[in-house]
């Protein structure tokens, strides 16, 4: 009994064996020149859009904006999300990396930014087209690689200059203000902060009652606003949110506490912020437009696995770069309620149309 | 203390007053300590010891106190209990999907409460059918359910947040009973059945024992498993409320709800001198407990302690507070694990 079944799965394994190595001969002989050239066939191309989870408005945007480009090109767009869970993330990317790579592009959301590098040398080895977005450290250059095609972020402290400047007009320039920021070890909330900074700088009459931090939650943010408002009651006349979950968190502190008087702003432009903009209880917020963002790096990575695009013609500023934000107040507020995503701004010869400059 | 010719004189009269005087200040410890911290905040700051502040701290103690309800009676048992923000989020979403909302045209009002509440109680209900059937510890059924109705609750997401308008749920967050949010009032109900729960009812009592010594009242002949699976029944159902309650405040299910209350809840709990190993403490220690985190948050944030400080401050008087708390039940040859 136990010879048999000890050959029987000594052959069963040999037979896998030869018949993986068989597969592995056969993909590099056909698909392995054509890649070498940046020269896909466009039905061969596997298009990844990895986002932490479905259940954030914005992040779920961001693949519907992945699937309106994959759909454009005709093919479908694989949705992977990991829960904000680093390691699941790089369980993710290893077994897309194991599987057939020669045509494989992805657009990743890196949890922080010592989750890019290993993801970076992931794809280079295994010879996948790789754009990132939001996370990378500092020292790790895009231009080193040839495979990270692109790394795309949003200035920080511009976006928290533009919605305190918005918070200053609102209140009419000169008032009591607060602040609620977000995790204060991440490098968005010491930017957006600093943005603000800036602008606090640049409007003197508004003054800085408070600052809190409630971690970038909503629920967080509605405790802390009704703390601040029976600490500096009538005092405060705008609030600054370094994202849209705190503005809508010190929105319900606002109406359980009976205020109406008191201005919010918010960075993210999650669809419950442009409701509450047009209904006029939130002045603005800063839209990044997630639906881009989710086509705009599968976009990229097609073109060059097209071949319609070289990784050498792409100019080293458009390798990492600050992409184009937009603010959003009652006027504008039409347009993104329900954001068109143009075909053009995923033309081949118009992917870096957005770009405010290099990462400095 | 008495010396040995003294206490062989008085062993009558002596023994007796002794534990009911060890009892009385073994519970007087977390009260003090809040009074304590209180005081202080109050001597610090103006804005602190006003009406409307002693308002907020007990609205915001609302949603905790009721989790906190819900976890004792496990800790009672010498169990644990992670499944709050699984349990939370999945009763928070059903609950935003079931009143009237901009998703769908559902409009069952309290019925869709109701409804949220008993699905929080069924799950709770999986975790303790998964402890006492499967021999699984609680920490790992309890972990896992959380999974579950998290996984439930982003199922129930779909991608588009439900926002609440119906004017009942809306309302409980934000009118007002002789000062307090009608939610607070939900949370002072909840202790108080909590309480008649644990001093009057069988389940209560069982729960202590258990808690206390789970053998002897196994060999004594008590069929123990139907009251743990009872205890996670009700503990659930408290996790279930308590979603519904973040739902009105925040307007909105979200999947996220209970993020932070499972070890929120523990800790509160464990500050208030209901202690990890069970068979000790109960509803009203945990109140204090709750009472005494969220004068801490409220009373650093009054203050006006620098965000970047805080985590780290509002920690290290937890642990002073919870060492001083349990200086009356320290034993010399007590182990602590």
């Amino acid at each position: 009994m136990k010879f048999t079944s000890r050959h029987t799965a000594a052959a069963i394994g040999v037979t896998l064996a030869a018949a993986t190595l068989t597969g592995c001969t056969e993909e590099v002989g056909g698909g392995g020149p054509a890649a070498a050239a940046g020269a896909c066939d466009p039905a061969d191309i596997t298009l990844v859009g990895q986002v932490r989870n479905e259940s954030n408005p914005y992040e779920a945007a961001w693949l519907d904006g992945g699937d309106t480009f994959a759909e454009q090109v005709g093919l479908t767009q694989q949705r992977l999300t990991y829960d904000g869970d680093s390691t699941r993330q790089q369980e993710q990317i290893s077994q897309l990396l194991a599987g057939d790579t020669e045509c494989l592009v992805m657009n990743v959301l890196p949890n922080g930014d010592s989750d890019t590098p290993p993801i970076v040398e992931g794809a280079e080895e295994a010879g996948a087209y790789l754009v990132t977005q939001w996370n990378k450290p500092a020292d790790l250059n895009v231009t080193d690689y040839d495979h990270w095609l692109s790394h795309i972020t949003y200035d920080g402290v511009e976006s928290g200059r533009q919605i305190g400047d918005a918070l200053a007009e609102a209140i009419g320039g000169s008032g009591g203000v607060i602040a609620l920021q977000g995790v204060l070890d991440t490098g968005a909330a010491k930017d957006r902060f600093a943005g603000f900074e800036e602008s606090l700088a640049a409007n003197p009459e508004v003054e800085l009652l408070d600052d809190q931090t409630a971690n970038f939650s909503r629920a967080e943010a509605l405790e802390v606003t009704k703390t601040l408002l029976t600490k500096h009651g009538e005092d405060i006349e705008g609030i600054w949110a370094a994202n849209d979950d705190m503005a809508l968190g010190a929105l319900e502190a606002l109406e359980q506490a009976g205020r109406t008087d008191v201005a919010v702003v918010g960075i993210d432009a999650v669809p419950d912020a442009l409701t509450a903009i047009e209904e006029g209880t939130m002045t603005a917020t800063v839209s990044s437009d997630g639906p881009w963002q989710g086509g705009i790096g599968l976009a990229i990575g097609y073109c060059v696995a097209t071949g319609e695009l070289a990784v050498e013609d792409i100019a080293d500023e458009d390798r990492a770069w600050f992409a184009e934000q937009f603010l959003i107040d009652q006027d504008n507020v039409a347009d993104f309620v329900s954001p068109e995503i143009t075909e053009s701004d995923f033309a081949c010869d118009n992917l870096f149309s957005r770009s405010q400059g290099a990462m400095s | 203390m008495t010396s040995p010719a003294d206490a062989d004189l008085e062993v009558v009269h002596a023994r007796r007053p002794r534990p009911r005087r060890g009892v009385s200040l073994r519970d007087a410890g977390p009260p003090v300590a809040l009074v304590v911290v209180f005081g202080i905040f109050a001597a610090l700051s103006p804005g602190f010891r006003t009406l409307s502040n002693v308002q907020n701290v007990l609205d915001a103690a609302a949603v905790l106190t009721v989790v906190t309800c819900g976890i004792t009676f496990v800790l009672m048992m010498g169990s644990i209990d992670l499944s709050a923000p699984g349990i939370m989020g999945a009763s928070a979403i059903a609950v935003a999907l079931l009143v009237a909302n901009n998703r769908n045209d559902n409009d069952y009002g309290l019925l869709g409460v109701v409804l949220a509440v008993l699905l929080g109680a069924g799950l709770g209900c999986l975790s303790g059918l998964a402890l006492v059937t499967l021999k699984v510890p609680s920490f790992m059924t309890t972990l896992g359910i959380s999974a579950v109705g998290l996984g439930v609750a982003t199922l129930m997401f779909a991608g588009v947040q439900p926002n609440v308008s119906d004017r009942m749920l809306a309302g409980l967050a934000v009118e007002r009973f002789l000062g307090l949010a009608h939610l607070t009032w939900i949370a002072f109900a909840c202790v108080l059945v909590g309480w008649l729960v644990q001093r009057y009812s069988r389940l209560g009592r069982y729960a202590f024992a258990i808690g206390g010594a789970e053998e002897v009242l196994a060999l004594s002949g008590v069929r123990v498993a139907p009251y743990k699976v009872a205890v996670f029944t009700m503990a659930g159902a408290f996790y279930g409320l308590a979603g519904v309650m973040v739902t009105s405040q925040l307007g909105a299910g979200l999947v996220q709800a209970g993020r932070g209350y499972d070890f929120s809840a523990i800790a509160a709990a464990v500050v208030g001198g209901t202690l990890l190993i069970g068979g000790r403490g109960g509803i009203l220690h945990s109140a204090v407990g709750v009472l005494l985190v969220t004068v801490l948050t409220n009373g650093l944030v009054q203050v006006g302690v620098s965000p970047y400080w805080q985590g780290g401050v509002q920690g290290l008087i937890v642990v002073a507070a919870v060492a001083a708390a349990v200086i009356p039940q320290r034993r010399r040859n007590q182990v602590t694990k």
